[in-house]
């Protein structure tokens, strides 16, 4: 039998003989202090994460409490701010503009997970494999290269009224080159979803190539003996062991899509009238447009609310101890 | 004991450094009386580099000349400019909540600038608009845009005259000859219709409201004035009137999809609009791509619906600005007063190849000279810009209900209620 651990060995000490437990905790917090003893630059270490904390504190922490304070006010940035209680978070969950815009980003979180992350996960997979796959995946990967706002412009090209889409379905006789793309709601935010998708795919399916490349060999051929194959393979075997990476793509894309704003903006500027606007545009504009700095700031602390307990419940589940498969 | 100080020692040094990094320069020693601006400013008696800031960087070409024509009064600027006009008014407005006032910065006519005026945030200057006044150097009209409670506050830096740019070489392929009337106008629409040519040009945001002003300035003059004050109604009959008309022409055809994203001076010159409503800075994006004044385009003054009503036009002027208790206050009030003067305005008009305010400064463009002669005629009335004549939270409502309205031509009443409710709301009825 090996011998006890220590603290195993302090714990029975205190069983044996409560003189004997005296001792051992007397022994064991006296050695508190000599440990402290040991590291003379325990107390000066503080003093160099000081400088840091500080600098977080001033560009992160102090912005994000004046913000909320800013949210309690009506302020047009000039003057004095002016108390006016919950006011704002009744607007952000009654005005209909607003609760149009909470619809346009629930589109775009839905959007996001089901086509620029089920995308790069079908090339990554269809990928996988094959010789020379990475020059297979790299033409999808250029365009994350591209800014928002340049990616939005290109797209506004293709999409406006007599736009290349329109002359191309019209020039072939397809349906469709009536369509306003960029004009009828909720058509143009799905298009610009589609714009996103064509953007983002690509990096999702690199993560998601270097996750199955990560994958030891052995259990799939262990379950390929066993019979498994195909869908099968994918869904029992494959897939749960992509979890690692699975769950920082969705989590960086639920969070990339609640604060969806430089595509929207260059593409339809949030309209027509509001009709395509999200949340962090509706922020934006009632900030800076509007003048309605706390309006502006309720709704970036709601964004921030949502944004944070999104991704600590995903990354909660997902990364929770004991998951088999 | 050293050992104690040691961690204090570190963080005070961390802070240190941290709030040298987040300091500015030493504020400027304020302005001893921050209102002597209602006083004419003393002469500058050492040359002085003003920080000047807008949100017109392209221009700084045309600010670096104007460097060199005011060398010789000693003042000169320091161009600060801003790309994004958004990120530019935050920037302004910061600004003030600090001690770094901008000694000359450009701003917006209307409410916003009421705004700063209200806070007292704008040095006055009044004497030097009395002064430009006696002299001539301003034409009649002008100072209501700068008036508040009596007094004047920052000085003209340009001004627009919105009128009709039209394409001539299209005009003459359909034989269509510049109208002078309503009907004219709208038989020359139809006309360019039935030969597949769109007539207007038309946005859904930014210039979404540039039609609805035109229509109800010709409709009635009087009524437009009143929805900047609260006087008159949205739901006026000459509003409605105006907005009827407005969607009729729609569904004719008359304007271009807004969808169609490409430069307005590009689908002039190319023919895929006939017309377009626009300020004469319009004139500078059509030299930008070649076009020539006279030979390749017009522009006229759009004739107003009702007959019985003097043609309209809108007179469009941005201001520019003192920071009241800037560190350079007098110097920048005494640039304030040289910049109304021939000789500046002259260089200005020069160098931004449009007019000037100044009715001593010679138009050297045709087309723009006899604009600025029809606008100084008796025959025309100047009136205000729809986006500075009314309240900020007004004109947001108008951006979102118009530029609706432009896209999909629905219910003129639904649209003009939306509108009324907006006003009813800033005016506390």
């Amino acid at each position: 039998m090996p011998p006890p651990a220590p603290a195993e060995r302090l714990s029975h000490a205190r069983e044996d003989s409560p003189t004997e437990g005296m001792l051992m905790t007397t022994t064991a917090s006296s050695a508190r202090p000599a440990r402290s003893h040991r590291n003379p630059f325990a107390r000066a270490s503080v003093g160099f994460v000081l400088p840091a904390m500080v600098l977080v504190a001033i560009l992160l922490y102090i912005p994000f409490v004046y913000t909320t304070y800013l949210s309690f006010t009506e302020f047009s940035g000039l003057g004095t701010p002016e108390f006016i209680g919950w006011e704002n978070y009744v607007t952000v969950f009654t005005d209909p503009t607003i609760l149009r815009s909470l619809v346009n980003t629930a589109m775009w979180v839905v959007g996001t997970l089901v086509l620029p992350v089920g995308l790069g996960l079908l090339l990554a997979v269809l990928a996988h494999g094959i010789k020379g796959s990475a020059w297979y995946r790299l033409p999808f990967l250029l365009p994350y290269a591209i800014s928002g706002v340049a990616v939005g412009l290109v797209w506004t090209f293709i999409l406006q009224t007599d736009g290349a889409l329109t002359e191309a379905l019209r020039f072939f006789g397809l349906p469709g080159a009536d369509a306003r793309w960029l004009l009828d709601w909720p058509l143009n935010t799905f298009v610009m979803i589609v714009a996103a998708t064509w953007q983002g795919a690509g990096v999702n399916a690199l993560l998601f190539g270097i996750g199955l490349q990560s994958i030891p060999k052995e259990p799939i051929e262990a379950a390929r003996i066993d019979g498994a194959s195909g869908w099968n393979l994918f869904r029992y075997v494959t897939w749960p062991m992509l979890t690692p990476l699975t769950t920082v793509v969705i989590g960086l894309a639920i969070v990339g899509s609640l604060k969806t704003f430089d595509i929207v903006w260059a593409m339809t500027k949030g309209g027509p009238g509001r009709a395509s606007e999200t949340l962090a545009l509706t922020m934006f504009k009632e900030t800076f447009t509007e003048y309605k700095y706390g309006l502006g700031a309720a709704l970036a602390v709601v964004l921030t609310i949502v944004t944070v307990t999104s991704a600590l419940l995903y990354l909660r589940r997902q990364l929770a101890p004991a998951k088999e498969f | 004991m050293a050992g104690h100080f040691r961690p204090i020692a570190i963080a005070l040094a961390g802070a240190a450094l941290v709030l040298s990094a987040c300091t500015s320069a030493p504020a400027p020693t304020q302005s001893a009386d921050p209102g002597t601006g209602s006083s004419t400013p003393p002469a500058v008696t050492e040359p002085t580099t003003l920080n000047f800031f807008t949100d017109k960087a392209a221009w700084e070409p045309s600010f670096d000349q104007m460097n060199a024509a005011s060398e010789s009064t000693g003042i000169t600027l320091s161009f600060s400019g801003y790309s994004d006009p958004t990120a530019y008014d935050a920037f302004i407005k910061q600004a003030f909540q600090t001690k770094k006032v901008p000694d000359l910065f450009t701003w917006h006519t209307g409410d916003q600038l009421k705004q700063l005026v209200d806070q007292g945030l704008i040095a006055e200057t009044t004497p030097l608009w009395a002064d430009a006044a006696a002299k001539g150097l301003v034409p009649d009209g002008l100072i209501d845009n700068y008036t508040y409670d009596g007094k004047q506050y920052c000085v003209p830096l340009n001004v627009a005259y919105w009128a009709m740019y039209y394409n001539k070489h299209v005009f003459a392929d359909n034989g269509i000859a510049v109208p002078t009337t309503w009907d004219e106008l709208m038989a020359a629409s139809q006309k360019l219709v039935d030969a597949g040519v769109t007539p207007f040009h038309q946005m859904n945001f930014i210039f979404e409201f540039v039609w609805f002003q035109t229509l109800v300035l010709g409709i009635d003059p009087a009524v437009y004035r009143g929805l900047g004050t609260g006087e008159s109604s949205f739901l006026d009959p000459a509003v409605v009137q105006a907005m009827e008309l407005w969607k009729e022409m729609g569904s004719k055809g008359f304007f271009i999809d807004p969808g169609v994203q490409t430069d307005p001076q590009t689908l002039l010159s190319t023919g895929q609009v006939a017309m377009a409503n626009f300020g004469t800075f319009f004139t500078g994006q059509l030299t930008s791509i070649d076009q020539v004044s006279g030979e390749d385009y017009g522009i006229f003054v759009i004739p107003s619906v009702n007959p019985q009503v003097k043609n309209q036009m809108v007179l469009e002027t941005g201001p520019l600005c003192v920071g009241a208790g800037a560190e350079h206050e007098q110097a920048a009030l005494a640039y304030s007063g040289w910049w109304f003067t021939d000789d500046a305005q002259t260089v200005w008009s020069d160098s931004r190849g449009d007019v000037s305010f100044n009715p001593n400064v010679p138009v050297k463009d045709p087309e723009l000279a006899a604009l600025v002669a029809a606008a100084n005629s008796p025959d025309v009335e100047l009136q205000p810009r729809f986006l500075e004549m009314v309240p900020n939270a007004i004109y947001t409502t108008e951006a979102e209900v118009m530029g609706d309205f432009v896209t999909n031509w629905g219910d003129p009443m639904e649209a003009l209620k939306k509108m009324q409710a907006s006003a009813d709301e800033h005016w506390g009825k």
